[in-house]
């Protein structure tokens, strides 16, 4: 999109959406914001159509205040919760066919990079449990294959939310749900090992429970991405309803599972530790100066 | 009739956690006003859901935090 895009025309201003004109001066294009700022900018996403206390929404929300560079970057998206409210962002976004997101992808990022030689466009794919593991698996497996660069966000609800509640395949081993009366009788499919075997350079599983991490491991996972290749989060992100949590504890429940099988798990290959470690020598250098 | 958050802000104001602005899932709902100290709610685009609630009492013990009938005219003025 590019900061020239969003910029309003000068007389223009009393003409334009409130919200429109608060995005453009207190919003974060062409600024640093760090996410511990949010709710003093105005931030990319708009009020969106999920559920109350939907704790994919917030990962949304923090993904979009984490974003390096919201102006050059583009996010993918397929059918289920997730493109609810990353429609309603003011960050380009595609809407591809069920499971075909890292496809569009592949091809969108090599053309950007064609196109704008000189620049960094991001691509980020963030879909569900279904559309990556499901029903998109072989294409998201073989954009991992090829080592395409560019980053992949799975927000696991562990269930088809929008559909009434089937099992995914990584609903959790003997799990009965609306839809699934007799319960879930495979193993719930371990990503982020797939990931790791595919050919991921960086590889996260996280619980959305503190928006710093959160936004730490995303800016990692989009910046490994521009240099090395493909990148990957598994975030834990219930369904509410279907898994029928008062909202009240849905954070209390984003804590329990952290504690068992949502730990926070970082990996990645040595070059790209390497990259890491001098890029933070480089940022505590500029703090001292 | 809407079931909304609302910050009690003089009691909020003893404070300097913004924490209940972190967890919120709704973008710009629960923002924080630095030159009272304190968040406050932006009643129209809260959804009733109490996290909020949940990160000030029950976590952090503040209870700075209450839920609240609105009417959409009450919604409208703010």
């Amino acid at each position: 999109m590019g900061l020239e895009y969003v910029r309003i025309s000068p007389g223009f201003e009393k003409y334009m959406p409130r919200d429109y004109v608060d995005l453009v001066k207190y919003g974060p294009f062409g600024k640093q914001l760090d996410v511990m700022q949010m709710g003093q900018f105005k931030e990319l996403v708009e009020e969106h159509p999920m559920c109350a206390g939907c704790y994919m929404a917030y990962f949304i929300r923090v993904f979009y205040a984490a974003l390096p560079n919201p102006e050059d970057t583009i996010v993918l998206g397929t059918a289920g919760c997730a493109r609810l409210a990353l429609s309603q962002a003011a960050v380009p976004f595609v809407y591809g066919n069920y499971g075909d997101t890292n496809a569009v992808a592949s091809g969108l990022k090599r053309a950007l990079s064609i196109r704008f030689p000189d620049k960094v466009k991001d691509v980020v794919v963030i879909a569900g449990d279904g559309g990556l593991i499901d029903i998109g698996f072989g294409m998201t497996m073989h954009s991992w294959f090829r080592r395409e660069k560019f980053t992949t966000i799975m927000v696991d609800n562990e269930v088809y939310g929008n559909t009434g509640g089937q099992e995914s395949g990584m609903s959790p081993k003997g799990l009965q749900l609306k839809m699934a009366p007799l319960g879930k009788k495979f193993d719930k499919i371990n990503a982020v090992e797939l990931a790791k075997t595919a050919g991921c350079v960086y590889v996260a599983r996280i619980s959305p429970t503190n928006p710093k991490r959160i936004a730490k491991t995303i800016r990692r996972a989009i910046l490994a991405a521009r240099h090395f290749g493909p990148t990957f989060i598994h975030a834990y992100t219930s369904c509410n309803i279907e898994y029928s949590i008062p909202t009240r504890e849905v954070l209390a429940d984003a804590r329990k599972r952290e504690k068992q099988d949502f730990k926070f798990y970082e990996w990645m290959t040595d070059e790209v530790k390497e990259f890491f470690e001098e890029l933070e020598r480089k940022e505590k250098q500029e703090v001292k100066k | 009739m809407y079931f909304v958050a609302d910050v009690k802000e003089n009691e909020c104001a003893k404070y300097n956690c913004k924490q209940c602005v972190l967890f919120c899932p709704e973008p710009n709902c629960l923002n924080f006003k630095s030159g009272t100290n304190s968040a406050w709610v932006w009643y129209d685009r809260c959804k009733g859901c109490e996290i909020c609630v949940y990160v000030c009492s029950d976590l952090l013990k503040r209870h700075c935090i209450e839920m609240v009938m609105v009417t959409p005219k009450a919604t409208a003025k703010s």
